[in-house]
């Protein structure tokens, strides 16, 4: 009992999720896309050159041994070899990924600071235009599709006013040693800022939204009132009160946001060319290039399935009435 | 009780009977596999067009739209296919005639290989194998124009189309472009003939494309080949009219049926400095033999030997005459530095970082970041260094053609690398700095029957249905006139080896009808068409 048990089970539940995950994604690509070589035919390879190809890519073998393979390389870390780049994958995965962060996360982290403030002030000014504007944008922000939003940002800023770029993340040429050279200038956040935009606008919505919601539900509460009879300021009930117990949900989502963020944007990633990791999914499963997608996706899955536990277990930290329970008691 | 059910059971084995003596006489619907409008709009419509214009004639048809990869697994590895919609893309090497010929020989009609109708004709297959072993370019023609005279007749498959390749470049900036069939203005001669307007000598150019890789021994995409081939020097360079000139080789002379000799030029040095020598040259042509490279086997196939006459000359033994080995083989493989490449037992296995990237070609390979970035430079010490006008070649990689375009319209790149979308050909037109460049292809799009199921395996039916293909539809509407009517398997464009006398079949139902009559089919109550009795 307590919270170590807890834990543990949550960790044996999220073994045994990603698990089924590893399992379903094998057999998934397998069945649904078609065979790898196909691609070559077009280059003119014969049968047996094919023949060949499919025997060093291991597609020879019956998929039962293909799928042991499978788990036996996952558990000893082994991501394979791309079938397209016909290299390894993990160094080309690594890369893509801090590319996707450096697009996700000041996206992210930007519109989960400025989105509940919003929704404080929302809740606050119930009632008052402001409110009325702010629903209204919040909605539109959310339900505005990102390869629109991205394209008319391309137009204004990139064609009409031509002051910023639209695609890539550095000027070329360029040279950059390692990943942290990549972004430390000033010409990376040049070029961060029109999809950063595209995406924390697309984002802001959400917590704004809850925020407001989950606000509105606390202010009518008793110790609200108890806080007004106690002669508090407003301003200090809605932050230090209010807004405290408001943030649980949007922490929640903030968590899984991030955890769903490695998969990147894709639709930004492709309308600005990003050269991120949602970009290479695609680009993996048009190839059937197994090994790719099955890595690109089993990341994902796992991420999402941290973030999701770090967030309940968060909970109980943000939340002193949430008690993490081990089990049947 | 019984009595009375009688005569209805009878009528109603009558009425069955009678229907399936009927409907085995009906031609059975077709299905026509295309690819899917995401992939590609124009065979997606062509495909229905081509639906409507049967349904005409009596033919039921469905259109399958497949998933490409799908498509091309059904229709080349299971031949699992009636009519399929397909293409070949016009590469360098396939405007000698040996590869698209080759698709419809006998030879190469088992599962996976390029004749997945299953075309058979043994004229055919004489002559494909005579023109094959033929150095005399004249007598090579003859059989070349005769093989097409006999597809054309036969329609194993019919041309629907040739596209244009529509290109753009930035005319403020450069100049001297020189289009080539199949390959329009990113073409081998870049270096030579464009030269700077302004003050940046860097070209750049924008693609969607990507290499898999820049192992010479491992790239299996034109992506990868149309890169290296820039740093990479070759015996032949193909002129933009396609003649052979020797290159890297002073001169290239056939001495007798199986020999070819070949002067080495002076003087020429590898990116490290190191001379090119006729050893780099052997054991280029040994290395690929020995590493099996699958994608270039029908280039070095035919070679027996390379033996080294003296510091300059070389000797290509053939195993028996070869005609596209100076045109094909001497033009596509590269000469790879020996000391760099002898100690690697399997090139196939090198990770990205060791691959050797020196060449001895016009350029220099500077850099390759994955999804972003290419950068080629100027070989300053080249044989033809004082041609080259331009410093650098640089490669903005984008996710599609949309970023291509934004980054033509905003000066970001100076050309395209690939064609551009129909919407944007109008748009690039009116962009005061942008010239658009149109270039005839010779790869072809095409209705390919499965001739192991009936009513294709009918000459007269197949003869029938080419009446009934609206080849002008296809140019007008479908490609926006930006293209031209298919004709022979071997594209006008391609002038030398297309044969312009083929009689063509015209779009004309009436005819179609009067030919499927003539040949004994016949039209039921419903108007659809049945097999001859």
């Amino acid at each position: 009992m307590g919270k170590g048990q807890y834990i543990a089970k949550r960790i044996i539940q999220l073994i045994i999720t990603f698990f089924i995950i590893l399992t379903i994604l094998f057999f998934l690509f397998r069945l649904a896309l078609p065979d790898p070589t196909a691609a070559l035919v077009m280059d003119g390879l014969s049968a047996e050159e094919q023949a060949l190809v499919r025997a060093r890519f291991g597609l020879d073998r019956p998929l039962v041994e293909q799928y042991f393979i499978y788990l036996r390389n996952f558990l000893t870390g082994e991501f394979g070899i791309s079938f397209h780049y016909k290299s390894a994958v993990f160094p080309i995965l690594m890369e893509k990924l801090f590319n996707t962060l450096a697009l996700m996360l000041p996206a992210i982290f930007i519109s989960y600071l400025i989105g509940p403030l919003l929704g404080v002030l929302l809740s606050w000014k119930r009632g008052s235009n402001t409110e009325f504007a702010g629903i209204v944008g919040g909605l539109f922000l959310r339900s505005a599709p990102v390869f629109w939003t991205g394209m008319i940002f391309i137009m204004i800023f990139g064609i009409w006013l031509g002051i910023l770029p639209t695609s890539g993340m550095r000027t070329l040429p360029y040279t950059a040693t390692g990943n942290f050279d990549k972004i430390m200038t000033l010409d990376y956040l040049r070029h961060l800022f029109l999809p950063m935009l595209t995406i924390a606008l697309y984002y802001l919505g959400l917590p704004m939204l809850i925020m407001r919601n989950t606000m509105l539900e606390i202010m009518g509460e008793d110790f609200i009132e108890l806080c007004q009879a106690k002669g508090l300021s407003e301003r200090r009930i809605m932050y230090k009160h209010v807004a405290r117990n408001a943030l649980l949900p949007v922490v929640t989502q903030a968590a899984i946001t991030i955890g769903l963020a490695v998969g990147g944007q894709v639709v930004v990633e492709v309308v600005f060319s990003w050269p991120g990791l949602g970009r290479e999914m695609i680009q993996a499963v048009r190839t059937s290039d197994f090994p790719m997608a099955q890595s690109a996706f089993m990341m994902m899955a796992g991420l999402v399935l941290i973030m999701n536990t770090v967030a309940d277990l968060l909970y109980s930290y943000l939340d002193p009435r949430v008690v993490l329970k081990g089990g049947n008691k | 009780m019984r009595r009375k059910l009688l005569p209805y059971l009878f009528v109603a084995i009558l009425v069955l009977v009678l229907s399936v003596g009927v409907s085995a006489q009906r031609v059975p619907e077709l299905n026509i596999m295309t690819t899917t409008e995401g992939y590609d709009p124009i065979r997606y419509e062509a495909a229905f067009l081509i639906q409507d214009n049967l349904a005409e004639l009596g033919i039921e048809v469905t259109v399958s739209p497949t998933e490409f990869s799908t498509l091309i697994q059904n229709f080349y590895n299971e031949q699992d296919f009636e009519i399929a919609i397909a293409g070949w893309s016009g590469r360098v090497d396939r405007l000698d005639p040996q590869h698209f010929l080759g698709t419809l020989e006998s030879g190469q009609s088992d599962l996976g290989g390029n004749n997945p109708g299953g075309y058979v004709n043994e004229r055919y297959d004489e002559l494909f194998q005579l023109q094959s072993q033929e150095f005399d370019q004249d007598l090579r023609r003859e059989y070349v124009l005769e093989m097409q005279s006999i597809a054309m007749d036969e329609q194993p498959l019919n041309i629907l189309f040739f596209r244009d390749e529509v290109v753009a470049y930035n005319k403020d900036n450069f100049t001297g472009f020189v289009p080539m069939a199949g390959e329009a203005i990113y073409n081998e001669w870049i270096p030579f003939d464009v030269e700077p307007l302004g003050a940046d000598r860097s070209l750049t150019i924008g693609t969607t494309q990507e290499p898999d890789n820049i192992n010479p021994l491992d790239s299996t995409t034109v992506w990868g080949w149309k890169f290296m081939r820039m740093y990479y020097d070759k015996l032949i360079r193909l002129s933009p009219d396609i003649e052979p000139l020797p290159w890297a080789a002073e001169s290239v002379e056939a001495i007798d049926d199986n020999t070819i000799e070949i002067v080495l030029r002076d003087g020429m040095n590898f990116h490290d400095g190191e001379a090119v020598t006729v050893e780099d040259v052997k054991f280029s042509y040994d290395y690929y033999q020995e590493q099996d490279f699958a994608y270039f086997r029908p280039f070095y196939q035919p070679l027996e030997e390379v033996i080294i006459v003296d510091d300059n000359t070389l000797h290509f033994v053939l195993e028996e005459p070869t005609s596209f080995f100076i045109t094909v083989t001497l033009s596509q493989i590269p000469i790879l530095p020996k000391h760099l490449w002898e100690d690697i037992e399997a090139a196939d296995q090198l990770s990205p970082e060791d691959v050797p990237t020196v060449g001895s070609g016009p350029l220099v390979f500077d850099q390759y970041d994955r999804g972003e970035y290419k950068r080629l430079v100027k070989n300053e010490d080249y044989f033809m260094a004082d041609e080259i006008d331009i410093d650098a070649v640089d490669f903005n990689i984008y996710a599609d053609s949309e970023g291509v375009y934004t980054a033509l319209v905003t000066e970001e790149i100076d050309m395209t690398a690939w064609r551009l979308e129909p919407a944007q050909i109008n748009l690039a037109e009116q962009e005061d700095h942008l010239e658009v460049v149109s270039v005839p292809d010779f790869g072809y799009y095409h209705m390919t029957y499965n001739l192991r199921v009936p009513p294709m395996d009918d000459i007269e039916f197949r003869r029938a249905l080419a009446h009934a293909v609206p080849y002008d539809t296809f140019i007008n509407v479908l490609l926006d006139g930006l293209g031209e009517r298919g004709t022979s398997i071997i594209a006008p464009v391609n002038a030398f080896w297309h044969n312009p006398d083929v009689p063509l079949y015209d779009y004309d139902l009436d005819l179609a009808r009067e030919r499927l009559e003539a040949a004994g089919y016949w039209w039921d109550d419903e108007g659809r068409l049945n097999f001859p009795q």
